[in-house]
């Protein structure tokens, strides 16, 4: 699996879920693409539409991406802001497993925050395990995903994942 | 040679299980709720619930519901639970997690909860933690989930606490020390004759807490306290004595001095910017809010009246019980008198002020607050600030309306 796109943002670490998406909004809205327009809005009011603007924005962060609360409209949001995938130095548990859960590539890599900028081009291959960034012609390296959890992402997430293999197998 | 959390995934998942593995096990209990459950109803899609049994819905976060529209998704579980015969907890009843506490956690249970809080069980020997809502839904269609076995940070905590201060400085304690991400993907375990002398309450906050560090569960051993407690809840039978084994390989080790430990508290926006109450005593705030899964029960309440009693509260004095019971025993004790003489507003038992969608602050205002997060924003108002403590810190600061040392005040 390859994405290829530019850094729409880099936000710093400890970056946490209430950032994300506010709690004051989830309880109101079950339609995502209605809830993704509040995405990062007490940080920054124009993350929404810059995204739209672009084709397959990926998002940088710090260490410990999406710490705090359990709320799987975390990566739901940037899924349906058209985040193609979220590059972080470290990510928090939770977050980590609701992403590929939900289909939401999330490659962990470590100082990339202090590598990237924003507006940068990105090319990230997942076999390989291998961020190219096109503008510094530079390479960075991350641990490849285990072959389980690309297929999570192939498949578009954890339940369409286990309805084609009939469940858990133990 | 295992650790808590070994021991527990080794037997549930009946293989021979260390740290690192990845196994499957069966979900003794699963829940959600009103901020977790309906999305976990969509993921479900036309999948069925396959033991409704182990499956519990609360509505406690925005609760009683402050809208029509959340009314409307509040609907939505309730015709899922009852379509289901799933056990459902109403509005003011309580958060999912006292509840859970009160009535279905014990030791040896793999619990899944769709809050990342779930965590708070480990003081009962539950491996319990956290999810989203796919992993909740996949759980209620295959009854099954997978849990890597996680390393262990050994926390020993010796010594006599100093009067008023709790678990809770405990825990900010270890924050400061290890910060926010300090154990992401470990588990924590509290040992050493501090936490031995905890009341279950006590212990609850610490493993309430676990995750505000990172780490996907917080257990305690279940020892004779956990029976009585389970007992006094009219479930003797669930208990179990568990603890690790002396040669247990931990990843680290933190030693903690409960003397040296002094009310703490943890200063906007992140849980680990913790400094000693001193250094911010004078201070100003605007509201004290007590309750939460975190420090909303009985001993808490407690603690805040004995600080309180024939005081005046200056800051707005906001208290929600965990729980039907916990507002059931403070009624009984006189508690909740003491509290309303000093000024509080007593709120529905459930999550209230914790999560801003009921209870809100006004723009530039200080809230001084019981809760486990002080996330900008989480109170309702990006434009706010709020300081995180134990519950005789935020008493003893409601009555001068300022950031205040609760020791030497306690009658």
């Amino acid at each position: 699996m390859k994405i290829e796109g530019p850094v729409v943002r880099v936000f710093p670490s400890d970056t946490n879920t209430d950032e994300i998406i506010a709690g004051k909004y989830k309880y109101d809205e079950l339609d995502l693409n209605k809830l993704a327009r509040h995405t990062f809005e007490s940080l920054d009011t124009h993350f929404y539409d810059d995204c739209t603007r672009l084709k397959d924005p990926i998002l940088v962060a710090g260490a410990n991406f999406g710490c705090g609360s359990s709320r799987e409209q975390a990566p739901q949001v940037l899924k349906a802001c058209g985040i193609s995938c979220v590059i972080a130095d470290s990510f928090a548990r939770i977050f980590y497993r609701n992403g590929f859960n939900i289909g939401l590539p999330l490659v962990e890599c470590e100082s990339i925050s202090n590598n990237v900028t924003r507006g940068e081009m990105l090319n990230v291959d997942f076999g390989r395990g291998v961020i190219q960034s096109e503008n510094r012609n530079a390479e960075y390296r991350f641990k490849p995903i285990p072959q389980f959890m690309q297929e999570l992402l192939e498949r578009g997430g954890l339940m369409q994942y286990l309805d084609a293999r009939g469940g858990f197998t133990d | 040679m295992k650790t808590i959390s070994e021991k527990i995934l080794s037997k549930r998942s009946g293989v021979d299980a260390a740290s690192g593995d990845i196994v499957t096990v069966p979900v003794d209990l699963v829940f959600a709720h009103d901020g977790t459950l309906p999305l976990a109803i969509q993921e479900l899609g036309g999948h069925s619930v396959k033991f409704p049994e182990n499956v519990v819905a609360f509505c406690d976060h925005a609760s009683p519901s402050p809208s029509e529209k959340v009314s409307n998704v509040q609907t939505l579980m309730r015709q899922f639970a009852h379509r289901y015969g799933l056990d459902f907890y109403e509005n003011g009843d309580g958060i999912c997690h006292q509840i859970v506490l009160e009535r279905y956690a014990s030791p040896y249970k793999i619990i899944v909860g769709g809050d990342s809080h779930t965590c708070t069980h480990g003081a009962l020997g539950a491996f319990a933690t956290g999810m989203g809502s796919t992993d909740v839904a996949s759980i209620m269609a295959y009854g099954k989930t997978w849990l890597k076995v996680p390393e262990t940070v050994h926390v020993e905590v010796s010594g006599k606490l100093p009067k008023s201060v709790h678990s809770k400085d405990v825990f900010l304690e270890l924050l400061s020390r290890i910060t926010a991400d300090g154990a992401t993907y470990k588990a924590l375990e509290f040992y050493g004759d501090t936490v031995e002398a905890m009341s279950v309450e006590s212990r609850a906050t610490l493993s309430n807490m676990a995750i505000e560090a990172g780490a996907k569960v917080g257990m305690c051993a279940a020892d004779e306290k956990v029976e009585a407690y389970l007992a006094h809840y009219g479930r003797s039978s669930d208990f179990t004595p568990l603890c690790a084994d002396k040669d247990a390989i931990y990843v680290e080790e933190v030693r903690i001095r409960a003397e040296t430990i002094v009310p703490m508290i943890a200063k906007p926006h992140k849980v680990d910017n913790v400094v000693p109450v001193t250094e911010l005593e004078g201070q100003e705030v605007d509201q004290v809010c007590i309750g939460s899964c975190t420090n909303g029960r009985i001993e808490d309440l407690r603690a805040a009246a004995r600080i309180l009693d024939g005081h005046q509260s200056k800051a707005r004095l906001v208290i929600y019980p965990a729980s039907r019971g916990v507002l059931l025993e403070a009624l009984k004790e006189g508690v909740l008198e003491t509290l309303l003489k000093a000024g509080a507003s007593i709120g529905p038992p459930g999550c209230g002020f914790c999560i801003g969608r009921t209870v809100a602050l006004g723009d530039g205002e200080v809230a001084l607050s019981t809760q486990n997060r002080n996330f900008k924003g989480r109170m309702g108002n990006d434009n706010s600030f709020i300081y995180l403590s134990s519950p005789s810190t935020a008493a003893a600061s409601a009555i001068g309306g300022k950031i205040t040392d609760p020791r030497g005040l306690e009658r």
